[in-house]
This record gives structure tokens, C-alpha cells and sequence, in this order.
């Protein structure tokens, strides 16, 4: 079994090439019209592009996120000199790099700040911040200058880090250069540090900052969690997806889903302790000014929301995870991988949306335009990644390996 | 035939055959003899490596082990029982209100449960691995095989059991050697080995001083003594000073407790005023105050009042703080209710002599001298002046201005 398999055969298809650079265009169509028909509508409700700018920044955490989990994948393949994962790294690379895209759709959140708009962050409303100490105290860090060069750091690091990850890998498809994944290896330890850090202070920025007055330290934690858990599912669906389509079909093999699928496992288990860590410290410490962000999300109608959501991402994926060959039929992990982009949309949804109103939920038409022009965007900008570049790491020291990788 | 020279730890042909054992080269060498040995339908054999080769157990068809649903077993009933101990020690068996959360919180109880959900399933995992390969062994026939112990550097092998239903030596040899054993050596029972009689001995010995222990111990317990208990942790138990009524060698009286010097007052006892500090005149007790009534007195007044006073007065001096009425509802039999303070008696006592009931207490109500300063005493007496007035005021008491917005 190992010697055969010590090298992609030569029928397997992995470059999308000419097919993926057609798929770019109509995405980015249909990512635009979204984008022109979520904008029409948050203009028609007249509150000052409140549910507008809520929703749009809802979806793009949430794409962002799939980027950021592709990265974290990346990066920890890489600190641990992982052998089983090389026939699906190169997946993970194209979505951490596709960082231009993200970069372009973050304007519309960067720059209105910068111009003074208060319609999503408190912070930046001169009259809410004179008529509170809290907000004054914390000037020196929520302010629009500061914001956007914090910003602009972010994506500068994570410009770097996806680009020289995907970058080294193409190059090594054509030199076969083991020097290059020994520097890959030596850099991500840094890598991981300077991610970990971005990643926090960003979910602070764009997220928390939402309910200026509130505060969590394991904040950033808990968006890495759901991060991480969207970004193994959409490599879980991409490797269903390319290989229904012909792609990949001896790379990937039973053993790389299954292992996918116990990262997915383990990072849901991860992601509801992390967000049980966070609820249980403030209930029992019940001090009002942290309680305040948990009261708005069980008073009316967001306690169903609440419920929804410990039951769709934690306890219900948990069983339905939990055994051996639901990781390894891709029709199961397959559902379970979407079951779980959509449990993290709702995820980021009931961290964002509570700030816009209280009293119902506030879901709508323009959620799902947003949802299609946000996402059309990004999937036209891992197209055009994905097209010119080889869906597998050719010619890594370590495909071997993966190639003959069995799970016991 | 291919049998190679009798290693020197083989031993002698008459010790009963435990199996065989036949060395491989490699991994697939071994994977592929395991293959035939389990086609072959062996039952009771192993295959040994010193790494984990994958697909043995295929080669092997080693049957998927139970261990995972008893560990599911264990989670779960280790998750039932956390809650069941929480609830029943918090919330039925001793009702107790921590921090002011429901008496069963599953908020609160989640962590506990947690870990017992991780400790019972990790222990289940751990111990039926073992158990389920009806481990420890602390001895097997194959370890006398000098060849056998490639098997934790290079060596892979495979080894079968005598006691395998099939096994016959000869058949078993040549499937081994068509299968491509390098080697193949016969195992042997060794004879069961006597322990030497020292350990005996000392087991004896052992056992008989492990009964001194516990029999020193009930005897100890069961006879009085006249010296004191032995004391290991002194702690600050025992300290060089001297308490109250200790006599002390220092001193000619043999006295610890000194008495202040002949002729001296303590700084600040030099109680010289005794209108101010016992609110006692030549002429019997102190009519009034022996500072100006103010405003800011009476505000003292009230807010001593309130922190030392009303808890037994009242707040209005009328007698029915908390603590009275809580002593009535308890049916405290030696309680006397305090003296309402609009009381004819109480209303002609001059205002040294309530100074001096707050000094000095009266009946049940202790003195508050050691609590209260003497100026702020004088401030509480100004304030109950001040609560007397408010009961048993008459018209022309009232300022103008109020008087005009009375009906």
C-alpha cells in the first residue's frame, strides 16, 4: 500500500485552472448584486444604514472567520511537522490567502468609522462617549484613528502570513525544495503568536467594541474557537465539493476526512467550552456591568436564539460526531460540516445582531442578501486563488506520507 | 530443518511447548505471514513489533474491541452521577444557598460534572484497555526466547499460542516458514519457580510489626494518663508571654498584670470632667449639654444613634428595633423589652442621667462606653431629646414656615 500510493497518479486532477477562473466572474456578479440589493434595503429602512452596517459586518466576520480557521489549520500543520495533512493543506492555504478580497470588503466597516460614523460602534458617537465615564476612560483605545491603524495592522499581518504560507508552498510544487518547508516550520511558531494576537484584538475591535461598555477577556478566544470550526468545515465541504467534481480523488482518502472530521469534533467541543467558560463566570459572578451583554440575550425573544444555539453547535453536533464512521462516510460529515457553517453563521449573528435591537429578532432579507454579496465576493476571490495554483502540494517532502496516511 | 542452532536460553525438550514464535524482517513481511495465519484460522496467536504497523489489525482480523461503548458508558453515567450528587447534597439532603443562586444551578454544577464526565470515562478507557487485554501479564514463554527480544528494536514477529485449537507443532512451523519466517524458535513452559523462603520470612515479619501499630493505637485510646497527649504541630501553641492572672518571677508582687504607676493616669484616661465625662454635677445629674446643641450634633447624633441605638429602640425610639422584636418572636424567656423613650419616665430623666445609661447600660442594655466616645454620647442624648420632641411637641414648637403648610 505504501509504495503505491508514494506519489499522485498521473490521472488525478489537481488544478482547477480555466475551469476555476470561470466560476470567478459570475461569483463576483452575484456577490455584487447581493451587495447593491442588501444596500438598497438597509437604505429603504431608514435608520440610518443601522441594520445595514449590523448585517454586513455579521457576514463578513463570518467569512473572514473561514479565512482565519484555513490559517490557524495552516499554520499548526506546519508547527507540528504534520504528515497526514499535506494532500489537504493546500485547501487550507488558498483560503488563508485570499486576504485581498477580505481586505477590499472591510471598507465598508473601516471607513465609515474613520468618517465619523456612529451607526455600529457606540464609541465613535462624541455625544454617547461625553455622557459616559466608562466610554471616556476607554478613548485612548476605541478611537477612529487607532481603530484604523489597528486595522490596518491586522491585514497586513495576515496579508504576510497567507501569502508567504501559499507562496512557499507553490514554489516548492516547482523546486521540490525540502529547505522550504523546513523554513515554513521555523517561522510558524511566530506565525501562530502574531495570529493569535491579530485574531484577539480584531474580535475585540469589530465585535466586542459593539457594547463599548462591556468587556471579556476570552472574547478572542471564543471567535477563534468558531473560527476554527468554520474554516475545518468549509474544508471538509471544499474536499467533498472538488472531488464530486472530479478533483482530488486518490489525494484525499477516507483517513484525511476522518482526521478532519476529529479536528472538527474536538473544536466544537472546544468552542462550547470556551463559550460555557465565558457565560458561567459572569452568572455566578453577577456583577451588573457584565451581565448586562448575557440579559440581552435571553430577554424575549433572543432566549430561543440562545437555546438554538447551544443545541445546534455544541450538543447536537457533539453526538452527531462523536463515532468513528460518522467521520469517515463523507455523506455524514459532509452534513454535519454544513450543519455546522450554518450553526457558526447563527454564532456570529448572536453575537452581533443584539446590539441593533433588543426586543425581537432581526432577521430579514437583508441578512440574506448580505449573506450572498459578502460571500459571492469571497468565493470569486478563492477562485481566482485556487485557479492558479495546483490543489495539492506536489512536490512537499511529506505527500508521501500523506498519501499513505491510515488512521488506526 | 530451517531451525537454527538451539539458542542458549532454549531450554531442554522435556518442559511442555508453549508455542512458536517466528521472526520477520519487515513490516509487510509480518503483515503479510498475519494474513496467512488468520486465514489459516488461528485463534490464539499475536503478532509483536516495536512500532505500530497499520493495517495489522486487518492483516490480523482483529475484531473491533468494545472499549469505546464502555468508555460512552462511563461519560455518561459520570455525568448522571455528578448531577445527582449535587442535587441531592445541595439541594435535598441540606438545602444550602451559595452566592445567592438556585439551590440546584446547572450553570454552577456544569464544571463539576464536566470533569467527572472526563475522569470516569478517561479511568474506563485506561483501565478496560488493560483489562480487555487481560493485562498486566507478568510473564509469557516467549520472553525465555533469546530472539524474541529483537522484538523492542528491528525484530517483528509472530507467535503462536499452544493452546490454540489448531495448533499442531509441525503443521504450525511449516505454515510460519512458507509464510517467511526468518526464524522460527519453540517456546517453552518453564516451570513454575518457588519463591525463595526468605521472602516468606520477611513477609511473616512485616505482618506481624503492621499489627503494632493499629493495636498501640486502641490500646492507647482505652487507658487514662496523666501526661498530656503528644503534641507534634505546636504551631504558636505554646508562647514566652504572660496571660491575665499569670504569676510572673520578674516582679516583687510576683505579679504579670502590672498596676499603673503610683500617681499616673494613662494618656487620654484623665477623666478630670466629670460633668463632660459622667454627666454628674455637685447637685445630682447634668441638666443639659455640656456643649452647644447644633445642628451638625444633632446630624451626629442621629447617625450614632442609628448605628448603635435603633437596632434595639427602634428608629424611633419607641422600642421595637429588629433585635427586640426578633427576642419576642423566639420567646427569649429573659428578655426585657427596651424602654420606649416617650415614656413620662423617660421624658423627665434629666440629661445626664441618660448619659450615663448609655455609658454605663442599664437592666439588659449593656454600656457603650468602650464603644462610644464621650462627645459623640452627648450627641446621641441631644438626638433623643430631639426624637422625645418630635412625639410630644406642641404648636408653637413648629417654625412658622411649616406651620403655614399645615392643614
Amino acid at each position: 500500500m505504501q509504495a503505491e500510493a508514494a506519489q499522485i497518479t498521473a490521472t488525478e486532477r489537481i488544478s482547477l485552472g480555466s475551469q476555476g477562473r470561470r466560476l470567478a466572474g459570475p461569483a463576483l456578479a452575484v456577490g455584487l448584486a447581493g451587495l447593491a440589493a442588501g444596500f438598497g434595503l438597509g437604505w429603504l429602512r431608514d435608520d440610518g444604514l443601522k441594520h445595514f452596517f449590523h448585517s454586513y459586518l455579521l457576514n463578513y466576520c463570518f467569512f473572514l472567520s473561514l479565512s482565519l480557521g484555513g490559517m490557524f489549520f495552516v499554520l499548526i500543520q506546519h508547527v507540528t511537522r504534520a504528515g497526514w495533512s499535506v494532500s489537504v493543506r493546500r485547501l487550507a492555504e488558498i483560503l488563508a490567502a485570499n486576504i485581498f478580497w477580505l481586505t477590499v470588503l472591510v471598507l465598508p466597516l473601516v471607513v465609515p468609522v474613520l468618517l465619523g460614523n456612529s451607526a455600529l460602534y457606540r464609541w465613535n458617537d462624541p455625544a454617547a462617549v461625553a455622557g459616559s465615564e466608562l466610554l471616556q476612560v476607554k478613548t485612548p483605545y476605541l478611537n477612529p484613528a487607532f481603530f484604523g491603524v489597528r486595522a490596518l495592522v491586522y491585514f497586513l499581518v495576515w496579508w504576510c502570513l497567507g501569502r508567504y504560507y501559499l507562496g512557499r508552498s507553490v514554489q516548492q510544487d516547482v523546486s521540490g525544495d525540502p529547505e522550504l518547508t523546513i523554513r515554513m516550520e521555523r517561522r510558524s511558531p511566530a506565525a501562530l503568536i502574531l495570529f493569535a494576537v491579530t485574531v484577539t484584538f480584531a474580535a475585540f475591535d469589530w465585535l466586542m467594541s459593539l457594547e463599548p461598555e462591556w468587556f471579556s477577556t476570552i472574547y478572542g478566544v471564543y471567535f477563534f474557537s468558531g473560527a476554527v470550526v468554520g474554516g475545518l468545515a468549509t474544508l471538509i465541504l471544499a474536499a467533498i465539493g472538488l472531488q464530486a467534481a472530479g478533483y482530488l480523488r486518490d489525494s484525499i482518502t477516507t483517513e484525511h476526512y476522518h482526521d478532519l472530521g476529529k479536528l472538527l469534533f474536538a473544536f466544537v467541543v472546544f468552542w462550547g467550552y470556551i463559550a460555557f467558560s465565558q457565560y458561567m463566570l459572569i452568572w455566578y459572578a453577577n456583577i451588573p456591568e457584565e451581565t448586562t451583554w448575557y440579559l440581552a440575550r435571553q430577554s424575549g425573544p433572543w432566549v430561543w436564539l440562545s437555546l438554538v444555539l447551544l443545541f445546534s453547535h455544541l450538543l447536537i453536533p457533539f453526538f452527531g460526531l462523536l463515532s468513528r464512521e460518522a467521520k469517515r462516510r463523507k455523506a455524514i460529515l459532509g452534513f454535519w460540516a454544513a450543519w455546522l457553517l450554518a450553526a457558526h453563521w447563527l454564532d456570529l449573528y448572536y453575537l452581533v445582531m443584539p446590539s441593533l435591537c433588543g426586543g425581537r429578532l432581526p432577521l430579514g432579507a437583508i441578512d440574506a442578501c448580505l449573506l450572498v454579496g459578502v460571500g459571492g465576493i469571497y468565493a470569486a476571490g478563492v477562485f481566482r486563488v485556487a485557479s492558479a495554483c495546483a490543489l495539492v502540494p506536489q512536490r512537499d517532502p511529506r505527500l508521501a506520507e500523506s498519501l499513505a496516511f491510515e488512521n488506526i | 530443518m530451517s531451525e537454527t542452532s538451539p539458542t542458549p536460553s532454549e531450554p531442554a525438550a522435556e518442559e511442555p511447548l508453549a508455542g512458536l514464535v517466528a521472526q520477520f524482517t519487515s513490516p509487510e513481511a509480518l503483515k503479510k505471514a498475519a494474513a496467512r495465519v488468520r486465514d489459516e484460522g488461528y485463534t490464539r496467536w499475536d503478532a509483536h513489533s516495536p512500532f505500530p504497523v497499520h493495517g495489522i489489525e486487518r492483516a490480523m482480523g482483529v475484531r473491533r474491541t468494545i472499549l469505546p461503548w464502555l468508555v460512552l458508558g462511563a461519560g455518561i453515567s459520570g455525568g448522571m452521577a455528578a448531577i445527582l450528587l449535587q442535587w441531592w447534597t445541595n439541594a435535598f439532603d441540606y438545602p444550602h444557598i451559595i452566592s445567592g443562586k438556585p439551590l440546584f444551578s446547572l450553570p454552577a454544577n456544569i464544571p463539576v460534572t464536566f470533569e467527572l464526565i472526563v475522569l470516569l470515562s478517561g479511568l474506563t478507557a485506561f483501565l478496560g484497555n488493560l483489562v480487555l487485554n487481560k493485562l498486566p501479564e507478568f510473564s509469557h514463554a516467549t520472553f525465555r526466547s533469546e530472539r524474541f527480544r529483537r522484538v523492542t528494536t528491528d525484530g517483528f514477529f509472530i507467535s503462536l499460542d499452544a493452546t490454540d485449537p489448531k495448533f499442531d507443532e509441525a503443521a504450525a512451523r511449516a505454515l510460519l516458514e512458507s509464510a517467511g519466517a526468518a526464524a522460527v524458535d519453540a517456546c517453552r513452559v518453564a516451570a513454575p519457580a518457588r519463591l525463595p523462603a526468605v521472602v516468606g520470612w520477611a513477609l511473616l515479619v512485616l505482618g506481624v510489626l503492621a499489627t503494632l501499630p493499629p493495636v498501640l493505637t486502641l490500646w492507647y485510646r482505652s487507658i487514662p494518663k496523666r501526661s498530656p497527649r503528644i503534641h507534634l504541630i505546636q504551631d504558636m501553641d505554646f508562647q514566652p508571654k504572660y496571660k491575665t492572672q499569670a504569676a510572673s518571677p520578674l516582679f516583687a508582687d510576683r505579679r504579670a498584670m502590672r498596676p499603673p504607676v503610683e500617681g499616673t493616669v494613662a494618656v487620654g484616661r484623665l477623666r478630670e470632667d466629670e460633668y463632660f465625662h459622667f454627666g454628674r454635677t455637685q447637685d445630682g445629674w447634668a441638666r443639659s449639654l455640656p456643649m452647644e446643641p447644633t445642628d451638625e450634633l444633632i446630624e451626629r447624633g442621629r447617625q450614632r444613634f442609628d448605628i448603635y441605638c435603633a437596632v434595639c429602640h427602634g428608629y424611633d425610639g419607641a422600642g421595637g428595633g429588629i433585635v427586640s422584636k426578633r427576642a419576642i418572636e423566639r420567646m427569649e424567656p429573659d428578655w426585657a423589652t427596651p424602654v420606649s423613650f416617650h415614656s413620662n419616665a423617660v421624658r423627665q430623666q434629666a440629661d445626664g442621667q441618660l448619659f450615663h445609661t448609655i455609658t454605663g447600660g442599664a437592666g439588659k442594655m449593656p454600656g457603650y462606653a468602650a464603644l462610644i466616645e464621650p462627645a459623640d454620647r452627648w450627641s446621641i442624648v441631644l438626638y433623643i431629646r430631639a426624637l422625645q420632641l418630635s412625639r410630644n411637641a406642641a404648636a408653637g414648637d413648629v417654625p412658622d414656615e411649616i406651620r403655614r403648610r399645615l392643614p
